[in-house]
């Protein structure tokens, strides 16, 4: 059963705009399991100086990536307008993405609570595995105080 | 018992970033370890992995203390 969200609806979920959406559509939602795409072309503006004369995708940028389709895994539980931050991080990198690479981003959650979360994160170019996360956020009145 | 009790002191020193002897069981994890809310929901996680155990979000408040966390644990095992 899978549901398509396309860029608008997207936008509808996360707070994020342009130069910062990081997800072009997602083709599988459940409050269980999200699976992302990301298209990265050549004229993403990053890749003028990441690197002049190699282009590279910042690792950072696929980690945001990967928070945000946390974030509609989060969504697809509870629907409110909480802004989520980003908690902790463990990553694991294991080939680059170049211009031309289209990202599958696959969320799991570990943990799914009203104002914070766990979940793992897998991105891949083909079958080729290209980064692995664990992913925790929460919400400012989570951060202060049980 | 004895198990649960060194798996879950290593959980819990393991998030809070803190050798297991600098954990006192009966110390409070936030106010004398130095752990916050979200720490405990990594415990929490962790604890649901470990054990295949599901722990509701309500029973969060309650993780105060390394022997508290213990006897939820073992309620846990016993559903």
């Amino acid at each position: 059963m899978n549901k398509i969200l396309e860029t608008e609806d997207i936008k509808k979920l996360i707070p994020q705009r342009y130069p910062f959406l990081m997800l072009d559509r997602v083709i599988e939602a459940s409050p269980e399991k999200v699976v992302a795409i990301k298209n990265v072309s050549i004229n993403e503006s990053y890749f003028s100086g990441h690197f002049p004369d190699q282009k590279v995708m910042p690792g950072v940028l696929m980690i945001e990536a990967m928070a945000q389709a946390g974030i509609i895994l989060y969504k697809q539980k509870f629907q409110n307008d909480n802004l989520l931050y980003l908690v902790s991080v463990k990553s694991r990198f294991f080939s680059p993405v170049v211009p031309g690479d289209q990202l599958r981003i696959e969320v799991t959650s570990m943990k799914m609570l009203s104002k914070m979360g766990i979940f793992k994160a897998e991105t891949k170019v083909g079958d080729k595995k290209i980064a692995e996360a664990e992913i925790a956020f929460g919400s400012q009145e989570a951060r202060s105080g049980l | 018992m004895a198990d649960i009790k060194k798996d879950v002191l290593e959980i819990v020193s393991m998030v809070v970033e803190k050798d297991a002897k600098e954990i006192p069981l009966d110390a409070h994890l936030i106010q004398d370890v130095g752990a916050d809310s979200m720490m405990a929901l990594e415990i929490l996680a962790a604890l649901e992995k470990k054990y295949r155990i599901v722990i509701p979000e309500d029973k969060l408040k309650e993780m105060t203390t390394v022997n508290k966390i213990i006897a939820m644990v073992e309620t846990a095992k016993k559903r």
